[in-house]
């Protein structure tokens, strides 16, 4: 790993480094969604404690609308999202409804409601531990997450979990030749970015997820379109979900952010889609020191590249006549250059 | 202010901008001391102290005579602030697409992003999803009052969807309008009466233009010391010390908004303002018709992949790549906000042309002063002249949440010569015809008078610089409008950073549909107001 090391004489009184945006190494506390349209049940209620792999909901693959009569003896009336069964023993034909969860009534036909039902159902696993904060019928279960997460730029696809395996070095590309079953199950770190082919055979080959620094937009529709397509076959597919660290230019890992992945080569992680985000066990796993000088360039015309800030050198002219507030960087060991601010980010 | 606090700070907290500024009380008035800004993330005490820091560089006397010569101190300092959030999420709910439409126009000029559900022809689980989905914080239900006949037959079932998405979520706002909310259709008594949600009775969109109802909807969003909405008091006061109509036009990340106050002697100043997110300078989403209005501002050829690419990563952090040809990827994409902008605010040209026009938002400053007024003058079309300044300080929101009317003005009217920068000043013919020279313009400045032939479709800058005026004689050929009418027109004019801008384009403005022929033109008009363009 390069350019980690600790440096003497940067001491922490640098109160001036404040004014390079600074994004966080690792989040803890951080909050997901998983959503619960009208249909899908809920197995889950706020305050259940999650570990990976307990149910959370089930949800209904073919979702179609019933009408049925709900009137009780009793007379009361049922409110909208709660769950209805026919009455024990009644015989069931093939066009009247199962149980499912009850819609809206309809309006002017007295004790008739509509119900949502269907029969394909899949019950979905957490992806991770954590406490059930919310539950909202028609909507959403929203959970607060166990465990230290590396927020990304944007996901696609399903959250999901396996072993983090790393498949090239930072800088590198991954071509769909590479990928084979022997990576069935594990989350694969990629590099600087993967394209919309080796994405769709990592899938076909079991691979869990992707983490790469960047994915380019076309790659990413072209995926999401075949993930649709995925999703609407009979058989539900395992899930299988896209991590983009940086954003959709092509670039390298962070530096720390890559030693932290090494550092959890072969731990079980999650990769979550809402938000974006790669979550793992914080036991046993020691983060990274960054040096309070170090910076990447995350835009611009040295998009990747890491170094030591030097100073803030104020406005400065740049390209095309604009005037930006800028720092001086010693670059991956060049020249020192000015650089605007907003091009440059800190990590801690 | 009555009793003059030495020194403050205002900070406008941005979705993806804090600016901060310091205002100091000297020479028995308040002055801006310095400005600056940084992206969402950087400690307001390091901006402020950056400020301070360059202020004392500066004038370390001044300083030092309103207690700021310290490191570190500027971050105690009395504050005034105002922050913009991410537009919350209204559904509009209605029989007929013909309901929804204007329900939908007016209520995505009150700060929500808007989604249309319409009941004819839709499957109704698809509508019941739609509501209950995650993201929706609030439901505005409407009928036309009394109900057409073709959602006569649809009303019942608007009622009990909207009434059944209120018992899955009982705390969802729920606005009914028009004759939703009209005694006889006991549309209310759907609704639970002990929902914690409050079920919102409101004035029909037909009412006095929709005001009371884009009022109504704007205060449903909450947000106390919401930016968008202090520029709106803040305009209306400057406005009054200016006395002057004033428009504000502001490009944000979440959402722009467009404000206009007439100030006329002896009554109240008049004020409307609209806060619309799909003016955001890359609304959510992000559609391909969205993309293809940036490429069609973009004065040089970007791949259109690599340029989706760039875009999606300036949504997430605004302020990176603003040099080189970032900075006219902004510009574009600013010029695509302010048409999206002005389109969904039509009824605002029926008011009074405004004398002076600010421009407010990080995105303006993309490029140098010129290019800003070049990039307003591509999408505001009105024909007249106006004055055009810049907000650049950014205090214009903060002052806004003043409460107190009198005091607001008292501060902006000392402030007004620090907070404005002239950028210059636009005359805008329209009406002209044929490629030769439509007459001639002579401006009488401190120079001596300068003579200029006007030729049609094109942009002339003569340089009347900041703080002088200048007395610009009009003569054209033929009748054109200019405003009003005419052949020949004087108009006194301000200076500027972008000086004097004379535009005889065409009203609306016609590009040419290919590209290529669209980019030389629009490159050779920035080109002509932008040094280092070409760069």
């Amino acid at each position: 790993m390069t350019g980690l090391g600790a440096v003497p004489g940067i001491a922490d009184t640098m109160a001036w480094l404040d004014e390079v945006p600074l994004r966080r190494l690792v989040e803890a506390g951080l909050e997901m969604s998983v959503p619960l349209p009208p249909g899908d049940r809920p197995l889950v209620e706020p305050g259940t404690e999650v570990v990976p792999g307990d149910l959370l909901l089930e949800h209904v693959r073919d979702r179609r609308v019933a009408e049925v009569d709900v009137r009780t003896p009793d007379g009361d009336r049922p409110s909208a999202g709660s769950r209805w069964a026919p009455a024990p023993g009644r015989r069931r034909h093939a066009d009247h409804p199962g149980d499912g969860e009850l819609l809206a009534p309809v309006p002017g036909k007295s004790g008739r409601w509509r119900l949502v039902t269907g029969e394909h159902r899949a019950q979905t696993a957490s992806s991770v531990g954590g406490i059930v904060v919310e539950v909202r019928l028609g909507a959403m279960i929203r959970l607060r997450v166990e465990g230290l997460a590396i927020r990304g730029a944007f996901a696609a696809g399903a959250s999901a979990r396996g072993r983090l395996e790393l498949a090239t070095d930072p800088f590198g590309d991954l071509r769909p030749g590479g990928i084979d079953v022997g990576r069935t199950g594990s989350i694969l770190v990629v590099g600087a970015r993967i394209d919309a082919e080796a994405l769709t055979r990592a899938r076909a080959m079991g691979v869990r997820g992707i983490v790469a620094a960047s994915v380019a937009g076309k790659d990413l529709r072209d995926f999401q379109a075949s993930e649709r397509r995925q999703r609407a076959a009979l058989h539900m597919p395992e899930p299988f979900g896209v991590l983009a660290l940086d954003g959709a230019l092509k670039r390298p890992i962070a530096t720390p952010v890559a030693a932290l992945l090494e550092r959890l080569a072969g731990h079980e992680v999650a990769l979550l889609v809402d938000p974006p985000a790669l979550v793992f066990d914080a036991a046993g796993v020691d983060l990274p020191d960054v040096p309070p000088d170090w910076v990447r360039v995350r835009s611009g015309p040295n998009l990747g590249a890491e170094g030591r800030l030097r100073e803030l050198v104020g406005l400065r002219r740049f390209a095309g006549g604009v005037h930006l507030e800028a720092a001086r960087v010693d670059l991956d060991g060049e020249a020192p250059m000015d650089i605007p601010l907003a091009d440059l980010e800190r990590l801690g | 202010m009555s009793n003059p606090t030495r020194a403050f700070a205002t900070i406008d907290r941005g979705t993806a901008t804090t600016a901060v500024a310091l205002i100091g009380w000297a020479g028995g008035r308040h002055r801006l001391l310095g400005a600056t800004a940084g992206p969402v993330g950087v400690p307001e005490s390091a901006l402020l102290e950056r400020v301070r820091r360059r202020a004392m560089a500066a004038d370390p006397s001044l300083l030092e005579s309103i207690g700021l010569e310290h490191p570190g101190c500027a971050a105690d300092l009395p504050r005034l602030e105002c922050a913009t959030t991410m537009p919350p999420e209204l559904a509009v709910v209605a029989a007929t697409e013909r309901v929804v439409k204007p329900l939908a126009a007016l209520a995505a000029t009150a700060g929500w992003h808007v989604r249309p559900v319409v009941i004819e022809g839709s499957e109704i689980l698809k509508v019941a999803t739609s509501l209950a989905d995650r993201h929706v914080d609030a439901i505005l239900a409407g009928a036309s009052d009394p109900p057409g006949a073709d959602e006569r037959n649809l009303i019942a079932e608007l009622g009990t969807l909207v009434a059944a998405t209120t018992e899955r979520r009982p705390d969802l706002v729920t606005v009914l309008a028009g004759g939703l909310a009209s005694p006889g259709a006991r549309t209310e008594q759907l609704f639970r009466p002990d929902r914690p949600g409050p079920t919102v009775l409101a004035p029909s969109p037909l009412d006095d233009g929709g005001e009371p109802l884009r009022a109504l909807l704007d205060g449903l969003r909450g947000g106390r010391d919401d930016a968008r909405r202090a520029i709106a008091a803040a305009t209306a006061s400057l406005a009054r010390v200016l006395r002057r109509r004033v428009e504000v036009l502001e490009i944000g990340q979440s959402g722009g908004s467009r404000t206009v106050a007439a100030w006329q002697p002896g009554v109240e100043t008049a004020v409307r303002t609209a806060l619309v997110p799909r003016a955001a300078l890359l609304p959510k989403p992000f559609t391909e018709a969205d993309l293809d209005a940036v490429i069609g501002w973009l004065p040089v050829a970007l791949d259109r992949l690599r340029l989706q690419d760039r875009l999606r990563e300036m949504a997430t952090a605004p302020w990176a790549d603003a040099a080189g040809d970032g900075a006219i990827v902004r510009l574009a994409s600013v010029r695509a906000a302010a048409a999206r902008l002005l389109e969904a605010t039509p009824a605002f040209d029926a008011m009074p042309a405004p004398d002076l026009v600010l421009v407010t938002g990080g995105a303006w400053l993309a490029g140098p002063a010129t290019a800003a007024v070049l990039a307003l003058a591509d999408v505001a079309r009105r024909p007249g002249a106006r004055a055009v300044g810049m907000d650049h300080a950014r205090v214009l929101a903060p002052i806004g949440t003043i409460e107190d009317e009198d005091e607001r003005a008292r501060l902006l009217a000392d402030l007004r010569d620090d907070m404005l920068v002239p950028l210059g000043t636009i005359v805008l013919a329209a009406g002209l015809r044929g490629a030769r020279a439509a007459g001639q313009l002579t401006v009488h400045g401190t120079g001596g008078p300068l003579d200029v032939d006007l030729v049609p479709g094109g942009v002339d800058l003569v340089d009347v610089p900041p703080g002088e005026h200048a007395t610009v004689e009009l003569r054209f050929r033929e009748v054109v409008d200019i405003g009003v009418r005419a052949r020949h027109i004087a108009l006194v004019v301000t200076g500027g950073l972008g000086g004097l801008v004379v535009d005889l384009r065409d009203a609306p403005l016609r590009l040419p549909d290919r590209l290529e022929p669209r980019r030389e033109l629009l490159a050779s008009w920035q080109g002509a107001v932008w040094p280092g363009f070409d760069q």
